[in-house]
């Protein structure tokens, strides 16, 4: 009896323990649904009454330099991905098919890559890109983002080509298939679900980036969202519903995939973050 | 003959364009950074090609430097403080979600969001929680009873340290719930109905079976976050930009201050080489282990 009765409570308390635990993303959105005045509010207000759209129309829809970071975002993490896939799908289909010995070697460089501090190589790319003359463009901001993207795209794709048999490429050569072609044909629709998270995650960390963004973006017009919105912050001092208006519009691609895709996603970002 | 030549080549052949690329911005900009932690460089006389190599003069001058032991103590401190709270957060709801339940599979689900979120909002988000006027965190603490007078988290030296740790510990616990969850639902069922039938109380059974047989689990999870914790930066930056003062200005964020706040490029250059240390250390002994489990 006692038994059942603590069972029948898990469902009930688990909802309660999630709530809470996501209060914080909660108190975002709310936020920004806020008028100004009701943001400081004692007690403060659960529920937005009545919920407005000002903090959008002025810190998102109205405002120039956040549009700029928008479009800026977009064109770094979309660059990003096209690089990272262009290099990343053909990598990951020879590191699924070279000897072992070498494979094990680059796949470790390639773990050992995410865990490199990003100042440690936004320093150097900082003053390599100064003598090139190529700070605060977008290339150099694609080129930043792709050094991080790149190994865990690779990393995430390979086990797909792993699941493709080797004897489907050898008869695709032998009918003809140059070694590119049977790739480009055979293998790469087959592995079509590894390709797309491998992409929705190069998306998503290009776009939610900062450092890159913080240290080779010198001109307010180059700086991508993320970066605006810290600048915001010394700007905008106390006007929440505002920053975090546009906190929800950055967070907002990244729930929503993650909502849609929630178990290819996890799958992908655990196995890039700890083994293959 | 050239064929099968070409067969054997080819998988490389693949390969060679994200090597090269890896080569150019990884590899290289590592070394570049070492180089330059060797010379005298400011922002100007790097830019006119003028800066002087010094040898490890700043290295020197960086180990007797109050401010490289302090971050070297704070980061350590953060680190260590982030993890330990993670693990219990994590270890807890691992072991909650463990249990069977309608509804579990979409609230785990929805656990992982703090995690998934860029950390600049998540940081942005905190700064409001935990403003020491209107913030929600001190209104909720003082009409539980739990303080009497409005703290500033990130503003008062005794306690932003531990702010900036909560936060970090609650967008990474997660991820180690996630990872913890796997290592939970590997244990053999029979061996807890076995100390079940041999009257083991619940305590008993996570004391005796759960926890030693999730040592090894705990391990990567604690070695991983170790080394992706140490090197925060964007969390640390939003919330305090390593203040007030120094309190939580970890290695990261010195290195940024020297080269792009002061200018002094060289100098950040050696903060990232001594930054680098214990990451390396730590990520040959994870692969080291990995390696001897059979998961790499």
């Amino acid at each position: 009896m006692r038994r059942d009765f603590g069972r029948r409570l898990l469902s009930p308390f688990g909802v309660v323990l999630t709530c809470v635990y996501l209060f914080p993303i909660y108190w975002m959105v709310i936020t920004a649904f806020k008028r100004p005045a009701d943001m400081f509010a004692i007690p403060p207000d659960i529920v937005p009454a009545p919920p407005t759209l000002q903090g959008f129309n002025h810190a998102v829809i109205g405002n120039e330099a956040v549009f700029q970071g928008i479009v800026n975002s977009l064109v770094i993490a979309s660059g990003s991905l096209v690089i990272t896939l262009a290099l990343g799908a053909p990598a990951a289909y020879g590191l699924a098919r070279l000897r072992l010995r070498f494979t094990g070697l680059i796949i470790l460089v390639m773990l050992a890559a995410q865990m490199l501090p990003t100042i440690n190589l936004a320093l150097p790319m900082f003053a390599i890109f100064s003598r090139l003359r190529l700070v605060d463009t977008y290339f150099a901001l694609i080129v930043a983002n792709v050094s991080l993207t790149l190994p865990f795209a690779i990393i995430i794709m390979r086990p797909y080509f792993l699941s493709v048999p080797s004897e489907l490429i050898e008869a695709a050569m032998i009918d003809g298939c140059s070694p590119f072609g049977a790739f480009r044909r055979i293998v790469l629709p087959l592995v079509r679900p590894g390709v797309v998270v491998a992409g929705a995650l190069t998306f998503l960390t290009a776009w939610g980036e900062f450092v890159f963004g913080l240290t080779l973006a010198t001109s307010d017009g180059m700086q991508p969202i993320t970066v605006v919105l810290n600048r915001f912050i010394a700007q905008y001092g106390t006007r929440w519903n505002e920053l975090m208006a546009v906190s929800t519009i950055i967070a907002l691609p990244i729930v929503l995939t993650f909502l849609f895709a929630q178990k290819h996603l996890v799958e992908g970002l655990t196995a890039g973050a700890t083994k293959e | 003959m050239l064929a099968r030549a070409s067969r054997k080549l080819s998988p490389f052949l693949f390969v060679l364009p994200a090597l090269v690329f890896v080569f150019l911005t990884m590899i290289y900009p590592l070394v570049f950074n070492f180089r330059l932690s060797l010379t005298d460089a400011d922002l100007v006389s790097f830019v006119r090609g003028a800066s002087a190599f010094i040898g490890l003069h700043n290295y020197a001058r960086l180990l007797s430097d109050p401010e490289l032991h302090n971050a070297f103590t704070v980061s350590i401190a953060y680190t260590l403080g982030s993890i330990a709270l993670m693990y219990v957060l994590g270890f807890g709801l691992a072991l909650y979600f463990n249990q069977r339940f309608g509804g579990r599979a979409l609230m785990r689900a929805l656990m992982l969001l703090p995690w998934v979120l860029p950390t600049v909002v998540s940081a942005n988000i905190w700064r409001w929680m935990l403003d020491g006027t209107y913030g929600v965190v001190n209104y909720a603490l003082i009409r539980l009873g739990l303080l009497d007078a409005p703290v500033f988290w990130l503003g008062n030296a005794h306690v932003a340290l531990i702010s900036v740790i909560v936060v970090t510990a609650w967008s990474i616990a997660p991820f180690a719930m996630l990872l913890l969850l796997a290592g939970l639902q590997a244990i053999p069922i029979s061996l807890y109905e076995a100390a079940r039938v041999d009257g083991a109380s619940a305590w008993q059974r996570f004391r005796h079976i759960t926890f030693p047989l999730m040592r090894p689990v705990s391990l990567m999870v604690l070695l991983l976050n170790f080394i992706y914790t140490f090197k925060t930066f964007d969390t640390i930056f939003i919330l305090t930009r390593g203040g007030p003062g120094e309190v939580t200005t970890v290695l990261p964020i010195l290195a940024y201050t020297r080269a792009f706040q002061f200018f002094r490029l060289a100098e950040g250059a050696a903060v990232n080489t001594i930054l680098l240390v214990l990451p390396v250390v730590l990520s040959v002994i994870y692969f080291r282990i990995a390696r001897r489990e059979g998961e790499l």
